[in-house]
């Protein structure tokens, strides 16, 4: 009876002090909005709308509806393009996955110990997230230089010249050497927030299971590592993010082609040539196309992450 | 994560940088403007006006190499006229034509432009960006009809004034030839016994790569086909369909760089063209094959050792063909409020004195006029005296007509460039390249469908 009362009070007027605050407190979510709607959703859905254009420059003008699509699925250049890129960029994200965050675990173990020059070896493993991508990949595109890059000419001295391969010259080679490359230059990222994790674990645990006699592997793989999990379920879901939409890294090393014989051409790489640069020696874009491989890299990127909340969502009541 | 965030935020400040500078919208007012203004009307009007005041004209360009070099034609034109200025103001090459296109798409397009020949240079014509030029004075007079039509309607209307031409050919070491006994070799067959001498005596007979990709499709395979081809006219076959493009002169092309491929730098399938130009500067690469736009760059980097250039010759018992590519005109944006002015500049560049500031100061960019002037620079007037050596001249192979191709379909220049690199990595015999390079033309380009083999 007396809840009643109170709720009816409650609803009395709209300005009462709940309500002021409830609104004055959305209030300070509208500049954040604002940009939201119109750098982030207004683009997002004028791309959705581009896709269903054709036309040459910037000024698509041509409504053909899903003939982008259509194009992209059942033209045979089109179709080998994309679903070129699509399995590319999946070879670029698995290398990524299995190299890059297995070793940010390692390192982070490693670096949750006490030793001395531990912070050296954190400064190391990090500096390189700190540099530009097309810093780095220039200077990993002289250090597998054929002519004077350093790898050729250490397997060289080293008696190998079998091995002194053109790295980036090979269709089989390249995407997995760019993908390490990659992988060294953000080791340090998935580091940093395993570290973090294994910080937040009560050492007690740890001690119990010392006392109780299990070995470092036991004591990683039974305690450790199911307390990382939701740490390496966010590892896994930005890892998928930054691969799906990577271009930068493609672009120092491998060019706007993804040469050699666009055997590194991911996603990112296609739309920009198909929408924005246009390909060498015309340079005029098809923004329309681009529009829909930019789209359809859209509902691949959505597909993922929504997969992932959902099992995220399954997994947590064990977890609480 | 970090990467995430830092494109995330480049990505909010570079549209607010973009909505900033839409904002004032001058844009939105010229956009209209363009279309509107038709050269017809506009032509009248430059009878009346006044000299004295003062104009600058800005020109756009991809030659981001050539600033010096164009302040000083600029500072000449400016000299016969005192009251306008023209402002040389380049876009990087990969970048220029989409960068024009919103340029001239937004109503902010340079008041002068360097065009591009054939296709890429109607379509700005046809939408309306380029003016006019049939009522240009004297153009017929200064520049042949085979300068003129690359920015010329099927009737002859020309809508840009021709400037430049590029030729192509060996630089080689003259100091690593004299010390292996090698002549300049008259015929293919020469150039590959010397290329087998050389690698015997353990020196890298060609410098040249694929990594970039272009490079070995414009200077090099293209400079192989009209000699094999026969020129103009052989070109012409390929056009009209009397040859496929799996004729036996195009496999004889392809078995070309089949033959050159053994001589090709270690690792060569990662060399880029500037790491190619580095090698030869270095003198570690006894010939390199490239385009006359190089010569400023080795003039700067090849100083230890003494070269010069011949050209890349024929099959034995083939007659010789030079690639002599007529490469940029320029044209007035039509929507241009000193369109005038602009003209004034256009009618300049058909002088002598333009002709003879250009292939001087630009040495390997040769001017069009049928007058050609003195050229000083010695590697420079060897590039020009191909063409009187030659049988014939011609531009580059696929420049003409298969340079764009419908959405969906392989454009020539790309299955050309393709084919020769899977040739270079034994991917494809020279004739399986040029099966393929036939059945991607076929794809969409109606001569190539009905062509009789």
């Amino acid at each position: 009876m007396s809840q009643m009362i109170s709720s009816g009070k409650r609803n009395a007027g709209l300005f009462n002090n709940e309500n002021r605050r409830k609104i004055t407190w959305m209030l300070f979510l509208l500049p954040a909005l604002i940009i939201y709607l119109t750098f982030m959703a207004g683009p997002l859905f004028d791309s959705l709308r581009l896709s269903l254009y054709t036309g040459e420059g910037y000024n698509p003008t041509k409504f053909v509806g899903l003939t982008n699509y259509i194009d992209l699925f059942t033209n045979p250049l089109w179709r080998g393009k994309f679903f070129g890129a699509v399995l590319h960029t999946c070879i670029f994200f698995a290398i990524h996955m299995i190299v890059q965050n297995s070793l940010g675990l390692l390192f982070a173990n490693l670096l949750a110990s006490d030793f001395k020059g531990r912070d050296v070896y954190r400064t190391i493993i990090f500096a390189p997230a700190t540099l530009s991508v097309l810093v780095t990949g220039f200077l990993w595109t002289l250090i597998l230089n054929p002519q004077w890059g350093a790898v050729n000419k250490i397997l060289i001295a080293m008696d190998l010249k079998s091995l002194a391969l053109p790295w980036l010259g090979r269709k089989e080679l390249a995407l997995p050497i760019i993908a390490l490359v990659s992988s060294w230059q953000w080791v340090g990222m998935p580091t940093v927030m395993f570290l973090a994790g294994l910080m937040g674990i009560s050492e007690e645990l740890l001690e119990a299971a010392r006392i109780d006699g299990a070995s470092e592997w036991a004591i990683f793989w039974k305690i450790k590592f199911p307390l990382l999990k939701p740490v390496v379920g966010i590892v896994a879901i930005l890892t998928f993010v930054d691969n799906f939409n990577a271009f930068d890294v493609i672009y120092a090393m491998a060019g706007a082609k993804g040469e050699p014989a666009y055997s590194a051409d991911l996603l990112a790489t296609l739309f920009y040539r198909t929408g924005i640069a246009g390909e060498h020696p015309v340079g005029i874009p098809n923004m329309g196309m681009g529009a829909a491989i930019a789209t359809m890299t859209f509902i691949i990127l959505m597909a993922g992450v929504l997969l992932w909340l959902y099992l995220s969502r399954r997994q947590s009541p064990d977890e609480s | 994560m970090k990467k995430l965030f830092a494109m995330f935020s480049i990505l909010v400040l570079a549209s607010m940088l973009l909505a900033a500078c839409g904002s004032p919208a001058p844009a939105a007012t010229e956009a209209p403007a363009a279309t509107v203004a038709p050269v017809a009307t506009e032509a009248p009007v430059a009878t009346e006006a006044p000299a004295a005041e003062q104009i600058t004209l800005t020109l756009g360009s991809w030659r981001v190499d050539d600033v010096a070099a164009w302040e000083i034609i600029n500072a000449a034109f400016n000299a016969e006229y005192p009251n306008i200025t023209v402002k040389f103001d380049p876009t990087n090459p990969p970048d220029y034509n989409a960068t024009l296109r919103t340029q001239l798409e937004t109503g902010t397009g340079p008041d002068l432009y360097f065009v591009r020949s054939f296709a890429t240079g109607r379509e700005l014509f046809d939408a309306g960006y380029v003016a006019s030029l049939k009522d240009l004075p004297g153009i017929s007079d200064a520049f042949t009809e085979a300068s003129r039509s690359p920015w010329a309607t099927d009737s002859g209307e020309p809508y840009a004034v021709p400037i430049i031409a590029v030729s192509h050919g060996i630089y080689y070491n003259k100091d690593i030839f004299a010390a292996n006994g090698i002549e300049i070799p008259k015929t293919w067959e020469d150039l590959m016994a010397a290329a087998k001498k050389l690698q015997d005596a353990g020196i890298t007979p060609f410098a040249n790569g694929t990594k970039d990709a272009w490079d070995i499709n414009e200077v090099v395979m293209m400079q192989f086909i009209p000699s094999n081809i026969g020129g103009y006219e052989g070109r012409l076959a390929y056009l009209n369909g009397e040859r496929c493009f799996n004729s036996e002169e195009m496999v004889s092309s392809f078995q070309q760089i089949k033959d050159m491929q053994p001589f090709l730098p270690t690792g060569f399938e990662a060399t880029s063209y500037y790491d190619s130009a580095q090698l030869f500067s270095q003198g570690q690469a006894a010939m390199m094959l490239d385009g006359s736009w190089s010569i400023g760059g080795f003039e700067k980097d090849a100083t230890d050792f003494k070269w010069g250039v011949f050209y890349p010759p024929a099959l034995a018992g083939k007659d010789q063909y030079v690639t002599f590519h007529i490469d940029a005109a320029i044209g007035a944006n039509a929507a241009s409020p000193n369109l005038e002015a602009a003209k004034t500049f256009l009618a300049w560049l058909e002088t002598g004195k333009f002709a003879e500031l250009l292939g001087n100061n630009l040495p390997g960019f040769f001017p069009l006029t049928k007058d050609v002037p003195t050229l000083s620079d010695p590697i420079a007037a060897d590039f020009m005296a191909f063409n009187g050596k030659a049988k014939g001249v011609d531009i580059r192979f696929v420049w003409e007509k298969l340079l764009s191709a419908p959405s969906g379909s392989v454009d020539g220049y790309t299955s050309l460039n393709n084919n020769v690199i899977s040739v270079l990595k034994n991917e494809k015999t020279p004739k399986e390249a040029a099966d393929s390079f036939q059945a991607d033309l076929a794809g969409w380009y109606g001569p190539a469908k009905t062509c009789k083999p």
